[in-house]
């Protein structure tokens, strides 16, 4: 190769190479979005979180730990101290937890057979599963407070049917009132922990489906049959090969489903007894509600949120720790 | 030691019949192929007998053992899989155990027994691996191993050839039938390829349409086929239509004489030949001559196939090679020997059925 042919070349840019360190503007539009939208707002949280609340005005922003310490402790510590704000993380989990669990373990045998259906009826169901998801969680929760309602709803028609008298006079009712789902007269759901969890895992009922759908839809079904010609029975067939097999898809549909619920409004407040109630209401009685404390509500997001995380973090270590003893 | 019997069997899908009648015995120890085009019936006979589907009507029973509607769970017979339906969450070793820890073997017992199964399979030194690090022809092997783990009556294997590459399947097929002969193991095998059913089986159970055409041992098929489609299923054969007359059969213009032609004069028939069968040497005695004009030749290895324009239609020879051998090229005119006993003779309608 002569000098000038290598010159040539040289000064030639080659497009097929894209150059190191040189970012196109396409590029940062797109990151400025990403920064506008999602970590900006964020980060905006969790400097108010530190912020202090002025009296009879808004918030100034600070650095101050008391919002933090009124999560723990309450307002009033060292004279005195409350766990409200903790019992209503708690109870953010609880039921994060149980209506994730309750979803995935209804969705899971819904979605199985499902799949073994023709074609054209597993196409009928995903759109009607999509199309459910198009109702806002206030029609829901409307719906299910008509439903579940002590005048027109389920209990109106347990007691016309005869259940609850049968109920009183077998013990059950008893039973029911402990449980908190029945006054000294008649059966009860609202409110109830029942009522929150039922409505909080309808909400996420149909996501549960249609994120278990691809990885059941892909299941080999000879694998299945293969274990049947080996001597497992349908429901060891289900334990053996088919849990396995969707392992990752099932834990991961119901990690979302759990971080999703974290932050249910509506059913929490319409089902769940105040002394019940989730931190996603008290946040927004921070903010927007009557005590009108945006840092504090903050403190309360960012608490939820590394809460979320934690459990996260947790659910996977038990995980892998299962994993390795298998 | 028990046979496997088929009675009547049928299984209907709506309005779709995919098996009809079938009548079959499968005697211990045997290897027997289903073989028959897509479609004919093979694989849902298969799924039948495995328990995997229920017969519409019939009976299935292993000596005197009635399984027609038991649960394939509780037949236990080892089947393979065409995709070979592997777990893939479990490693080689857990994969041949399954079936003997759904028994409730002991760890260490069904691990011996999981670690003479692989050595069987020549998968000693695999047993730890993951299924997806391992190739087509070591993934029918574990399915083999597994399917056997549970010593099953009866072994199954659906197309368990089809995934795998032209070379490996021919090592393959040996290895299948000389594992099967040591074990003395009742085995079907469903095929769609009929050389693979003649180098396995004892007997082939020929398939179409949902019902058996023909069975009994490789050679009988091939060198008796019972109707025309058996014929033009199994190995090649040349066809060409004629009727019958004074014994004979009249086409072409030509009259040729059929070893033991059972039909009335004037009966159309289809009559079939196999490619190796005529004879173009010359110094041969004179039988059913027919005229020919050579079309085109191709060497096909160690025989040459020698395509012929006739007045019967066109025929194909295929011609040995060797140190005499012929040399032939296209536009010679020569004579074809048809031997009266390799011209076999069906109902022309059949051949029209099975087209």
């Amino acid at each position: 190769m002569s000098s000038i042919e290598a010159d040539i070349l040289r000064d030639t840019p080659d497009a097929t190479v894209p150059k190191r360190g040189r970012v196109r503007p396409a590029q940062l539009v797109l990151w400025a979005l990403v920064l506008a939208l999602c970590v900006v707002p964020f980060l905006l949280v969790v400097v108010i979180s530190f912020g202090e609340k002025v009296e009879g005005a808004a918030w100034v922003f600070g650095f101050t730990g008391e919002n933090y310490l009124r999560f723990f402790v309450g307002a009033s510590w060292p004279e005195t101290s409350t766990t409200l704000y903790l019992n209503r993380l708690y109870y953010s989990v609880y039921y994060a937890v149980i209506a994730s669990l309750v979803a995935v373990l209804t969705a899971f045998p819904f979605t199985y057979f499902m799949t073994r259906m023709s074609r054209a009826a597993q196409s009928r169901w995903l759109v009607f599963l999509l199309a459910t998801l198009s109702l806002s969680e206030v029609f829901i929760v409307m719906g299910w407070d008509i439903l579940l309602s002590n005048r027109s709803g389920l209990p109106m028609v347990l007691r016309e049917i005869g259940v609850t008298d049968w109920l009183k006079g077998n013990g059950g009712f008893d039973l029911l009132r402990e449980w908190g789902m029945a006054n000294p007269r008649d059966i009860k759901f609202k409110t109830s922990e029942f009522a929150t969890v039922l409505t909080m895992s309808y909400l996420v009922w149909p996501y549960a489906v249609i994120l278990l759908y691809p990885a059941l839809s892909r299941l080999d079904q000879s694998t299945v049959e293969a274990a049947r010609t080996m001597g497992a029975g349908p429901w060891r067939v289900v334990q053996t090969v088919v849990l396995p097999t969707v392992r990752l898809p099932l834990i991961g549909t119901l990690f979302l489903l759990f971080v999703f619920l974290l932050g249910t409004y509506v059913s929490v407040t319409v089902f769940a007894e105040p002394a019940k109630q989730t931190l996603a209401i008290s946040v927004y009685e921070s903010v927007r509600g009557s005590t009108l404390n945006a840092p504090f509500g903050a403190a309360q997001s960012v608490i939820l949120l590394v809460t979320g995380g934690l459990c996260l973090w947790l659910g996977q270590v038990l995980v892998n720790k299962q994993e390795a003893r298998a | 030691m028990d046979n496997l019997t088929l009675h009547k069997i049928r299984k209907d899908y709506g309005k779709v019949r995919a098996v009809e009648g079938v009548d079959l015995t499968f005697a211990h120890g045997e290897l027997t192929a289903l073989l028959g085009p897509s479609g004919c019936g093979k694989t849902t006979l298969l799924r039948m007998v495995a328990g995997l589907e229920d017969p519409s009507a019939g009976k299935i029973t292993l000596g005197a053992r009635d399984l027609t509607h038991m649960a394939a769970h509780k037949r236990k017979f080892g089947m393979v899989f065409q995709s070979f339906a592997l777990f893939p969450h479990l490693n080689v070793r857990e994969n041949v155990c399954y079936a003997l820890t759904i028994a409730g073997m002991a760890k260490a017992q069904a691990h011996e027994k999981a670690a003479k199964l692989l050595d069987l399979v020549q998968l000693s030194s695999f047993a730890d691996r993951s299924i997806g690090a391992l190739s087509g022809g070591q993934r029918q092997r574990v399915a083999i191993a597994r399917a056997l783990a549970q010593e099953p009556e009866v072994f199954l294997l659906d197309e368990p050839m089809s995934a795998l590459d032209a070379n490996l399947r021919e090592a393959m097929q040996v290895e299948l039938r000389m594992l099967q002969q040591r074990l003395g193991i009742t085995t079907i095998v469903v095929t769609h390829d009929q050389r693979e059913a003649m180098t396995m089986a004892d007997n082939i159970v020929v398939m179409s349409n949902g019902a058996v055409e023909q069975s009994g041992p490789p050679q009988d098929i091939y060198h008796k086929p019972r109707n025309a489609f058996v014929a033009d299923f199994i190995g090649r054969a040349n066809f060409f239509d004629g009727v019958v007359a004074g014994g004979k059969i009249i086409s072409g213009g030509l009259s040729l004489e059929a070893g033991g032609v059972q039909y009335v004069d004037g009966s159309a028939v289809t009559v079939a030949i196999r490619p190796e069968q005529p004879m173009l040497a010359e110094r041969i005695p004179a039988q059913n001559e027919v005229p020919a004009e050579v079309t085109f030749v191709r060497d096909v290895g160690a025989t040459r196939d020698i395509h012929l324009s006739t007045a019967l239609g066109p025929l194909i020879v295929e011609y040995a090679l060797g140190e005499h051998a012929r040399t032939f090229r296209v536009g010679d005119k020569i004579t074809a020997q048809l031997p009266a006993g390799a011209l076999y003779v069906f109902p022309a309608e059949q051949r029209r059925k099975s087209a």
